[in-house]
């Protein structure tokens, strides 16, 4: 039962690292809590289901234009509400964010309306929803070894990119010093549209998977998505993307241990419980940067 | 001096306004329809308008009540007690609102009724079945204000608890729970009853609105092995619990309450709905005749099946309106109309049967027994007498 229970959780760990590192990659260019960010996942699986459902376009072709038009979306968003606001207060831009979440979040309940909805079970693989193979005591579905391969070859490949592409060190000069990364030619915006189309893109792919896996999409499922990848991305340390990975992991699976072994009904709870206890430990999260060195 | 003219014309453009608006009001009468429009429960705020809509338009289309138009003024409390609180408080206070349908979440309707008992404005529920609800409803002269046309949570829970033994033999059962008064009050009636029927309960899982993820509890479940699975919650929990559990390879009943009864619940869970027994209050298939009526107008306007709560609110919506027309847009009177329906001979006749309040505001319905077969609601083979 406990092998059951971690690998449950490590599934869901993976899905929240993948939402985390949207908002870290943010905060590292921008220093922007991009609230607005859980409400791209949700528009990406809304988008998915209706690519399917109205245009009769097969699962993985329409995974890959919604995570195309939720890369539109962050751009869109980020131009048309944070932009203006780049030299305003910090406090200004994050109550905007806030408020794009409730307005995308509203827009979703007028164009797909309020009530919950399923995921289109016909355009998803009967591999998928059957067991791949058992590990000891562990059932392994087809669909979380997609899960379990999406999400690293994700997270590999975005690694790639910030590492050892052109863009990706510009975003890193950019998170050192946005000035200084100015003045050495490097175009602040266009990196910037690139983080939030990135970010974006990768939201759009969790919330998939999410609807998917529990074959349930709502207009308000990217508020408490949301919450719990900001936690992970605080919890292995803003800015950082190793650590908004590391920091999926562990809330996912603190939480389905929590669930499983001390009470339900605190699941939430003890997630978050395990997210303060590592910021008191540690102030700037598990991988994060020592707190000070950006003035 | 534009200026000056501007602030003239301001001026006597809203006395025009405030004029409309009052010639406006002489003609129609308003009713508060406070339910949850947005955020997680507004799925089914969306259910409960839909019945008061139904009942509106059909009251309006034959002239309103004494030539005076009906109007429904929606508030959304988003189901959150402390939203429902304020909106309560705007309700009480505005005097042309004569009546209530709603709450339609107990909790909600538990934080906003002390407005409602104070400034005295009758609020009847179509969905609202906390048990608690009965004592909070009075004022000081123990005159109840809250009224419900829908049954108890304690019933419904005994009920099921008696019908899992009785009639299908049914001895091991674990418990989900919402943690709210709704899940709470009814698990409690649930465990309660199980205990002394001697059926046992190998655990009770609390999870919150919202939780997507149930596998933790269900893994830890599965080794108890139990004969079913009692779920004291709503639909879309509800059918992400029956989902989870099929995957993990639970194959037994479910069985719920008033909470799961929507057609939504099938689409979501798909196959692993079958085997789901509810406790419902309106069954289309026992309804008598003005009910298919009903049930088939609001197929062609909402373009989906009717679920329990649009019917429970097109009755309570009816008893406002049918109390208007006796005793007039009046708050009090209102409410001495709706508490002299008390015994069976002066109850009100609806789709949904038979209502008539007892010194609480509560009334006595049947419960009936649906499952889910082959992705379809269809009424359980064995009904219990009740």
């Amino acid at each position: 039962m406990f092998e059951q229970q971690l690998f449950n959780g490590l599934t869901l760990g993976l899905i929240y690292a993948l939402i985390a590192v949207g908002y870290t990659m943010v905060y590292g260019v921008i220093e922007l809590i991009n609230f607005a960010h859980g409400e791209v996942y949700m528009l990406g699986a809304f988008l998915c289901i209706t690519f399917i459902q109205a245009l009769g376009v097969p699962l993985f072709p329409a995974m890959v234009l919604a995570m195309a038009c939720c890369a539109g979306i962050g751009v869109l968003i980020d131009q048309i509400a944070y932009k203006p606001l780049r030299k305003a207060p910090r406090l200004a831009a994050l109550i905007t964010a806030i408020g794009v979440s409730i307005f995308l979040q509203n827009i979703a309940m007028i164009i797909w309306g309020s009530r919950p909805v399923p995921f289109t079970r016909s355009a998803v693989p009967a591999a998928f929803s059957e067991t791949a193979f058992t590990l000891g005591s562990v059932n392994v579905s087809g669909l979380q070894v997609f899960i379990y391969a999406l999400t690293i070859a994700m997270m590999i490949g975005l690694t790639l990119i910030i590492n050892k592409t052109r863009i990706g060190t510009a975003m890193r000069a950019l998170a050192q010093n946005a000035t200084a990364a100015a003045l050495m030619g490097i175009n602040v915006n266009r990196v910037i549209s690139f983080t939030f189309a990135l970010g974006s893109g990768l939201g759009a792919v969790a919330g998939i998977l999410v609807g998917m896996y529990y074959n349930t999409l709502s207009a308000t499922m990217g508020y408490n998505a949301g919450v719990k990848a900001f936690a992970a991305a605080v919890l292995g340390g803003i800015g950082s993307v190793p650590g908004a990975m590391l920091g999926g992991v562990v809330l996912g699976v603190a939480e389905t241990l929590g669930a499983g072994y001390v009470s339900s009904q605190y699941r939430d709870g003890l997630g978050y419980a395990v997210m303060i206890a590592v910021i008191l430990l540690r102030p700037s999260g598990l991988l994060g940067k020592s707190v000070g060195q950006k003035a | 001096m534009m200026f000056k003219r501007a602030l003239v014309m301001a001026c006597a453009m809203a006395a025009v306004l405030a004029m409309g608006s009052l010639a406006l009001a002489a003609d129609v009468i308003k009713i508060a329809v406070p339910s949850p429009f947005t955020g997680s429960a507004a799925g089914y705020g969306d259910n409960v308008k839909a019945g008061v809509v139904m009942k509106v338009e059909e009251v309006n289309a034959k002239g309103g009540v004494n030539g005076k138009k009906i109007e429904a003024v929606y508030f959304d409390e988003q189901c959150d007690p402390k939203e429902a609180a304020t909106v309560g408080t705007k309700i009480a206070g505005d005097k042309d609102l004569v009546a209530i349908v709603g709450h339609l979440c107990s909790g909600a309707h538990l934080a906003a009724l002390p407005n409602y008992v104070r400034v005295g404005v009758a609020a009847l529920s179509p969905t609202a079945t906390n048990v608690t609800i009965s004592d909070k409803g009075k004022d000081a002269k123990g005159q109840p204000w809250s009224f419900r046309n829908v049954y108890l949570d304690d019933f419904q829970g005994t009920f099921l608890a008696d019908y899992m033994l009785k009639e299908l033999n049914l001895k091991k059962v674990a418990v989900f729970y919402e943690n709210n008064d709704y899940g709470i009050g009814l698990k409690d009636a649930f465990v309660k009853q199980a205990k002394a029927n001697g059926l046992q309960v190998v655990g009770e899982e609390a999870y919150m609105k919202g939780a997507t993820d149930f596998t933790p509890q269900l893994t830890k479940l599965k080794g108890a092995a139990p004969e079913a699975l009692f779920i004291a919650g709503y639909y879309a929990e509800g059918a992400l619990i029956a989902d989870q559990a099929k995957k993990l390879g639970i194959n037994v009943p479910k069985f719920g309450a008033d909470g799961l009864d929507n057609a939504d619940y099938i689409k979501l869970a798909g196959p692993a709905a079958d085997d789901t027994y509810l406790t419902t209050p309106f069954l289309a298939e026992t309804a008598g005749p003005d009910a298919k009526a009903f049930i088939d107008a609001y197929k062609a306007k909402f373009k989906r099946d009717v679920d329990w709560m649009s019917a429970n609110a097109y009755d309570a919506a009816g008893m406002i309106i049918e109390a208007i027309s006796k005793v007039g847009p009046d708050r009090a009177k209102i409410r001495e109309y709706l508490a002299a329906i008390n015994t069976k001979e002066k109850a009100f006749k609806g789709i949904t049967g038979l209502t008539y309040f007892n010194d609480k505001g509560d009334c006595v319905k049947p419960a009936y027994v649906k499952m889910v077969k082959g992705g379809q609601f269809v009424p359980a083979p064995k009904q219990m007498s009740n």
